[in-house]
């Protein structure tokens, strides 16, 4: 408890490791999670340090185990991920996985590049046979034609005499040649165009398209790909044709001159498409079994690489001492855990055989350590609403232990609803039960976890739920009457036709009969049916708001005094402390009084007399109390009192601090002075005498804190000292103010709530019940179902958070701030538990 | 163009706004230089890059490391991030992402007739590229023999068809010519680029056309120092200048009369931006070249580009800048390889503030 109060007390360490084992322990404090270590060589940089080569000998093996993740999901193997935590490799058996790792990587390279060659030969050659196929529609085509004589028709300048510019072309030597080849679709367009204008029409182009999708050998994509066959007069075109299919990447074939050619080639093609088909079929299968057998053992390295790369990330940090045949580190560490600490040293040697044991040896220093608080998973919840504000500054008063009551309580106080509460509760319920269940815990749904890590907290405000709303008697916006009413109608209205007549009846407390006495538990339910059932409900929960306004408030205020009395500084419990409380307790206090004796001095009886505490509070700033009629006797002389003392309290609260300060920083000063002092006034020799022992006692207690930090030599700034003061001294007294009507969102929202339920039942359920037919009963069944749906999303989701939300503020702003400073850095302890667990985190993927 | 454009801005250019402000961030420091030129090899150099925006870049690779494989990465992830905001634009962000990567498309072209000339393979040409500026007709540029058939056969299907109005000649294609054609191509696409920022108005105006004016002026000065020793005749000089510059019309009829180093830097003095550059490099402490010094200049502009919202000279800005930074990165591993540890200070840094 006090751990949970306060946080852990902390020590610097200095942890001496013998070079032989310094791997072996650190490993071993990884496993634990104990202690902090801190950077010894901040000055150097990343790459000068000691072990920067295993460290890149880690990444090397992280590059090659990346690679086989990847290429064990591309052929969709599913990689079991155990919970098998294999401790860190010893230095010695780090040769062995980087062989079998550099063996597989190897391995793998060699048979997928084999594969990769396989796959592009056997595209090459189905885009050959479908080439071959398509242009021998082409030809077919053309010499279909070629009676015709229309086969040139496209060229302008041939078309005046084709065959004799066919023969003079022959007579020059110019051959006609053929290149044939493969494009993507998308180029085909462009590519004609260059080839007409480059060529200015010495060729003709003729294309198709290939039915099927080939796989491009680059991306792996399925693309369409179309079959082009270009006949081209003389060599000079030929270079130009091409070199602009290299330029738009055509897939270039030879092209049969004749029939026979044609398919004699198209015969070997399908045969060797047939071997090939054989061939890569059996290099898959191996390349599988090679990545299966990877598989088995690829999580447990990956765990292992991470935990050694972690091990000489922590090695780095340390330094070495003269002799170089230790390591030194510096740890911040629990006290407590300084045996285990021992301990997890002691094993690390002893696993490493070393002759001479490393051991800690703990450092004074004035550095504030950083602030631990252990929790479980009860308390973490409520310990990450604190966090989330501000991690404590260390051994400060941690607000968490009382944030367990106090938040469950203000939200309930605005969900106030029996029947929320009971939903609520038994949702948490269920996930407290299956916490342990593997799919609710592992799950990658952001939202989900956020409900789930606060299941305790959701719980709790469940049941303080349920709580507030008995004491409110709301349940799905209707009343429960479980004791029976205390009111009666029988004892006013006697005659049955007053009863049938109105529409509205009045009950009189103050005739005998009709009440008779308190309901025990909560708000009488014939509340439920009274017309000025608001006014009622909104002056009781507008005060309860304040009361528990105050009450919290004022809790945060004494809280201070802890912190003031641990961090030695008593004058803050008279300069701080001391007027805070009276301006709080003066001013907003007694309105709290007034609430009361008003609630319990008037009754039905007197109703009519009872006063207007707003009216009487005002006044009570005012100084006026003439006009209206004293609460009771002596009024006016306390609320002068209390004013007179609230203002007083603000200059002292305003000076007292930076005052006492500088007095006690110039104390030597003073001193000299008082003696001076003495020499003229010798009968006041006492007070000085007083003043010297008050400052010795100061001294003592000053002397006391230098102890424990070795130099503290803060310089004093009186103007810095007056600002801080100045600025805190305002924010309090403002702030008591804003808070304390910042505190009527309890009213608010509670009444928000209940008025919304009530909404949703005389919009929905009302009017499903109205319905007194047999087919009512089926109209009820999808009115219900509406009134779920509502109920849980607007009532429960959008209403719960938001109430959430408020309490969470009312905690943060308005508790926290009255003592807690948070300005703290959390423990972060080197642990392997903490390094990310699944491999898509790790970037490897 | 609408009046307030700031109000629909970021209807369909907030998205790719963002990215690239979010792209800037990554943009190296001056501890990460400090850093970077403290390494003693090229591994050490990967090993500081992984901690950067670069992270993974160099390490996946299984070759050796060499300056050339560093290189190509980086324009490799400039590219990626480039065609990653290009294809996410709309118009006229698209045109305006476009007319970016004309300017590479350039400077391919004429390298690869250059390349032509001295009979090198395509294959061989085509990796030295830059990716940016590729297009589909790249390989077929060796097949002209004269600018008016470059344009015809190959390049009039290209968006740089549109520059080469004033290009098109039919002398052979020599080297000079070459470089001349690059330069009447550059003067057509920036006066292009120009009037398109002009017309776009608004704070892209603002911020492009003094950037555009700047490139112009450092490409008429650099035409201009280049010429010396050529047989460039100083009325051919002036058909090369670009227009949209500062320097026009005055400035560049006193380029085009100058004969030596003296006085195109009498020139740089009526112009205060210029004076700078041109003065004599004792003020610094170590001796800068003039093309350092104009891209010294030209990161400060890019920088001040990230001051405003709602334009698209973040855009051209960013890509100046991760190219300067690549160019940096380059310089600092050329360094490294070639232990010249003495000069390894000359890169320039960009967003000098942020450290």
């Amino acid at each position: 408890m006090c751990s949970l109060l306060r946080g852990e007390e902390m020590c610097l360490a200095q942890l001496f490791l013998q070079s032989g084992s310094a791997y072996d322990c650190i490993s071993e404090l990884g496993e634990l999670g104990l202690v902090e270590f801190r950077d010894l060589n901040p000055s150097v940089n990343a790459f000068q340090r000691k072990y920067v080569n295993e460290i890149k000998k880690c990444e090397e093996m992280e590059r090659i185990l990346g690679y086989l993740l990847r290429e064990i999901k591309k052929a969709d193997i599913s990689l079991p991920e155990r919970d098998v935590n294999p401790v860190a490799p010893l230095p010695k058996h780090v040769m062995t996985i980087m062989e079998q790792l550099q063996r597989l990587e190897v391995e793998l390279g060699e048979v997928t590049r084999n594969k990769e060659k396989l796959q592009k030969n056997l595209l090459e050659l189905t885009e050959y046979t479908h080439m071959l196929r398509i242009t021998r529609n082409f030809v077919q085509r053309t010499a279909e034609r070629e009676p015709l004589q229309v086969q040139y028709e496209e060229f302008p300048f041939l078309e005046k005499d084709t065959v004799m510019d066919y023969s003079s072309m022959q007579r020059l030597g110019a051959k006609l040649g053929f290149i044939s080849g493969l494009i993507h679709r998308v180029k085909i367009e462009a590519f004609e165009r260059m080839l007409w204008r480059v060529c200015k029409g010495y060729t003709i182009l003729s294309y198709a398209e290939i039915d099927e999708y080939l796989e491009d050998p680059d991306t792996g994509e399925p693309t369409k790909s179309v079959v082009f066959l270009i006949s081209y007069w003389g060599d000079q075109i030929g270079q130009k044709v091409k070199k602009i299919c290299d330029c738009y990447h055509c897939h270039l074939y030879p092209y049969p001159s004749s029939n026979e050619e044609r398919n004699d080639v198209v015969e070997g093609l399908r045969t060797r498409i047939q071997d090939l088909h054989t061939v890569l079929h059996r290099t898959e299968d191996y390349l599988r079994q090679v990545l299966i057998k990877a598989s088995e053992s690829v999580y447990t390295w990956v765990v292992q690489v991470k935990k050694m790369k972690a091990i000489y990330y922590i090695l780095n940090l340390c330094s070495f001492d003269v002799t170089n045949k230790c390591l030194i580190a510096e740890v911040w560490c629990p006290i407590n855990d300084i045996p285990m600490l021992r301990r997890a040293l002691e094993e690390g040697s002893r696993k490493s055989g070393a002759t001479v044991p490393s051991f800690v040896n703990r450092i004074p220093t004035t550095d504030t350590p950083p602030t631990l608080i252990r929790t479980n998973k009860f308390t973490s919840g409520f310990q990450n609403i604190v966090d989330a504000y501000g991690v404590g500054t260390y051994r400060e008063v941690n607000p968490a232990p009382f944030t367990i009551i106090t938040f469950p309580f203000l939200f309930a106080v605005m969900f106030g609803d029996l029947g929320h509460g009971i939903i609520m509760a038994v949702f948490a319920f269920w996930m407290v039960l299956y916490e342990n269940d593997r799919k609710l815990k592992n799950t990658r749904n952001e939202i989900w976890n956020t409900f789930f890590e606060g299941r305790y907290i959701i719980l709790m405000m469940g049941l303080f739920s349920i709580y507030t709303g008995l004491i409110y008697n709301d349940c799905f916006s209707k009343s429960l009457n479980i004791f029976g009413s205390g009111w009666s109608v029988k004892a006013m209205y006697k005659d049955i036709n007053d009863i049938r007549e109105n529409r509205v009846l009045m009950l009189d407390p103050n005739v005998t009969g009709v009440f008779r006495g308190p309901y025990p538990l909560g708000i009488d339910p014939i509340w439920n049916l009274a017309t000025n059932r608001l006014t009622f409900l909104n002056s009781y929960k507008m005060k309860m708001s304040v009361i528990l306004g105050v009450i919290h408030m004022s809790f945060g205020v004494v809280l201070s005094t802890y912190n003031h009395l641990y961090f030695r500084k008593k004058y803050n419990l008279y300069l701080v402390f001391l007027p805070e409380l009276l301006f709080l307790l003066c001013l907003f206090g007694y309105l709290v009084f007034m609430i009361f004796y008003k609630w319990l001095f008037f009754s039905a009886k007197n109703s009519r007399q009872a006063p207007s505490i707003l009216i009487h509070f005002i006044n009570m700033f005012l100084m006026q109390g003439d006009a209206v009629q004293p609460l009771y006797p002596g009024q006016t002389g306390l609320q002068v009192f209390l004013v007179v003392i609230a203002v007083f309290s603000v200059p002292v609260l305003l000076l007292g601090k930076p005052i006492y300060l500088y007095w006690l920083h110039n104390g030597s000063h003073h001193l000299r002075m008082y003696r001076g002092y003495e020499r003229v006034r010798r009968n006041s020799e006492e007070e000085v005498y007083l003043m010297r022992a008050h400052d010795m006692e100061e001294g003592n207690s000053h002397s006391d804190l230098s102890s424990s930090g070795e130099h503290h030599t803060e310089e004093f700034d009186f103007a810095d000292e007056f600002l801080h003061q100045a600025i805190h001294t305002i924010e309090f007294c403002l702030g008591c103010i804003s808070n304390t009507a910042s505190y009527l969102r309890l009213w608010a929202l509670s009444l928000a709530h209940a008025q919304l339920s009530e909404v949703l039942w005389a919009m929905v359920m009302r009017i499903g019940l109205r319905m007194d037919t047999t087919l009512g009963v089926f109209f009820l069944v999808p009115v219900f179902g509406l009134f779920a749906v509502l109920t849980v999303s607007i009532l429960l989701v959008m209403e719960g958070l938001s109430a959430f939300l408020h309490a969470l503020r009312l905690h943060w702003v308005e508790f926290q701030n009255k003592f807690y400073s948070g300005t703290g850095v959390k423990f972060s302890p080197f642990s392997f538990s903490l390094l990310p667990s699944s491999f898509e985190n790790d970037g490897l993927l | 163009m609408a009046v307030c454009q700031e109000l629909s801005f970021n209807v369909d250019h907030g998205y790719l706004e963002g990215l690239v402000r979010g792209m800037k961030a990554g943009i190296l420091t001056q501890t990460d230089y400090h850093n970077l030129s403290q390494c003693d090899t090229l591994e050490d150099m990967k090993l500081h890059l992984q901690s950067t925006d670069y992270g993974k870049l160099l390490s996946s690779s299984e070759e050796d490391l060499t300056v050339s494989l560093v290189d190509s990465k980086l324009k490799e992830i400039l590219v990626t991030e480039f065609s990653c905001l290009r294809t996410n634009a709309l118009p006229p962000l698209s045109t305006f992402l476009d007319y970016i990567t004309y300017s590479y498309m350039i400077d391919n072209v004429v390298m690869l007739i250059t390349g032509a000339l001295k009979h090198r393979d395509v294959a061989e040409l085509l990796p030295r590229c830059h990716p940016l500026g590729a297009f589909d007709q790249m390989a077929a540029v060796g097949i002209a023999r004269t600018p008016s058939e470059l344009y015809s056969a190959i390049l009039v299907d290209t968006p740089l068809a549109q520059f080469f109005q004033d290009a098109v000649s039919e002398s052979n294609l020599d080297e000079m010519e070459a470089e001349i054609l690059r330069n009447k191509l550059y003067k057509a696409y920036l006066e292009s680029f120009h009037s398109f920022c002009k017309n776009l108005g608004g704070a892209t105006k603002d911020i492009m056309c003094p950037v555009l004016e700047f490139e112009a002026d450092r490409r008429a000065f650099i035409i201009t120092v280049n010429s010396f020793g050529t047989d460039l005749s100083g009325a051919d000089r002036s058909t090369l200048y670009p227009s949209c510059g500062k320097l026009y019309p005055e400035g560049l009829q006193l380029l085009a009369k100058a004969e030596d180093h003296e006085q195109v830097k009498a020139v740089a003095n009526c112009y205060p931006d210029f004076k700078v550059i041109f003065e004599d490099p004792e003020s610094g402490s170590d001796c800068k070249t003039l093309e350092d010094r104009f891209f010294e200049q030209e990161v400060k502009m890019n920088t001040l580009a990230f001051l405003q919202q709602f334009h698209f000279g973040v855009f051209y800005s960013y890509i100046k800048l991760k190219e300067q930074e690549s160019r940096n990165i380059i310089w600092i591993a050329e360094c490294v390889t070639q232990r010249q540890k003495s000069k390894i200070h000359n890169y320039i840094p960009i967003f000098k503030g942020t450290n």
